[in-house]
């Protein structure tokens, strides 16, 4: 009876499902009736199974996505400038400030993801327990591997910047070429190492609370990204001078604290709502 | 017609959600259980399809929780949100049934 169900839903449900189906038959053969309403519901699990995997899918895709083009539009736009220029000194207040607010939303989106790990770490543990090494063996090889190459490449960029001096560094194409292939060995590794976090998490078994935390913090990261992306433009309009990018960059901070206040607003709202709800109902 | 339907994803009459989590407002119950109980105070039998799908969602939505359990019947409990849920539902159908009744003159006239 359990064929018509997904795999996973069979993995988790259906022992109890089979002992209720026996326990309401008492000893009696199951009818047809009975046998098509399952076959109905198990193919009613197979859609919703679908459409959630799919929606999954996207939402992966596109947080790779995003992750990625943050990353390289950083590269891109920022990293070569710097070895040109410098901020102007009125403007040096500017890159300063920009660059402090990077590094505190760096530490902070730290903290979100290490709490996020910590928090997910008992089910990950379950999971490898439960015969889940050898699904992710190959993929943590990888990225292992991966982040072993830009630790060496990265030793050796601060090792060649430790024998010259900053104009040298500033005027090497090579250096330049380090810097670059370091910064995509990075990325790769980054990525890699989001496949693995990826194709595990898909298959966790995390209690609703932790669950919940989980939405949260990836919430709080994402904003924290967005606000990245508009320092960013800030810091960049410190070392070209320029007015129009430091108002694009205001501007996307203010559109980032709106949609963060708004998601706050409803999130509270809702929160109330339920609150009160249940006080009406005692 | 379209209908209304709250963030809780409780349904009202004879939602099979909404039925278990009014089972489950009094203690933890399995599966059986659950569909017996059901039977008895709503007089609504649910297969055991419907009653996985439901029992399904509603763990998705962390409205209810599986207790831990040695044998195969796992039992499961409601959560806060849940309870909050249920609440939230059962007051909505309260108003509604208070408008009807004293539409009806059958309420005292209180609506």
């Amino acid at each position: 009876m359990l064929r018509w169900y997904p795999r996973a839903w069979r993995e988790r449900y259906g022992k109890e499902f089979l002992a209720m189906v026996e326990d309401s038959l008492d000893g009696r053969r199951p009818t047809w009736r009975l046998r098509v309403s399952v076959a109905w519901a198990g193919l009613r699990e197979r859609g919703h199974q679908t459409r959630l995997t799919s929606q999954k899918a996207l939402l992966r895709s596109l947080t790779r996505g995003w992750l990625t083009f943050q990353v390289a539009g950083y590269l891109i736009a920022v990293l070569p400038s710097e070895f040109k220029a410098s901020p102007p000194p009125a403007r040096q207040w500017q890159a300063t400030a920009a660059l402090g607010v990077l590094t505190a939303i760096a530490a902070f989106t730290g903290v979100a993801l290490l709490a996020g790990s910590v928090a997910a770490a008992p089910a990950f543990v379950r999971y490898l327990q439960a015969g889940g090494w050898p699904k992710v063996r190959r993929r943590i090889a990888w990225a292992a591997g991966a982040t072993v190459a830009a630790g060496g490449a990265l030793a050796g960029l601060v090792l060649a910047s430790l024998s010259e001096s900053f104009s040298q560094l500033n005027g090497s194409p090579t250096y330049l070429a380090g810097v670059l292939a370091t910064s995509l060995a990075l990325v790769v590794a980054l990525w890699l190492w989001t496949s693995v976090i990826t194709t595990a998490a898909k298959r966790l078994d995390l209690a609703p609370r932790v669950r919940k935390a989980e939405k949260i913090l990836g919430m709080v990261a994402t904003f924290a990204v967005s606000v990245v992306i508009s320092v960013n433009v800030i810091w960049y309009s410190a070392i070209q001078s320029s007015v129009f990018q430091l108002l694009l960059g205001l501007t996307a901070l203010a559109a980032t604290a709106l949609a963060a206040a708004t998601k706050i607003r409803l999130a509270a709202r809702s929160g109330r709502r339920l609150r009160s709800a249940s006080g009406r109902g005692r | 017609m379209a209908s209304r339907r709250p963030a809780s994803g409780l349904r009202r009459e004879n939602d099979p959600p909404l039925l278990i989590l009014i089972s489950l407002a009094d203690g933890p119950k399995h599966g059986h259980a659950l569909a017996k109980d059901i039977a008895a105070f709503a007089g609504v039998t649910l297969g055991p399809g419907a009653l996985y799908g439901a029992i399904t969602r509603l763990e998705e939505r962390g409205l209810i929780e599986p207790l831990g359990s040695d044998d195969r019947r796992r039992p499961y409990q409601i959560t806060s949100p849940g309870s909050a849920a249920l609440a939230a539902a059962l007051a909505d159908m309260r108003r509604v049934t208070r408008t009807g009744l004293a539409r009806l003159g059958l309420d005292g006239g209180r609506a």
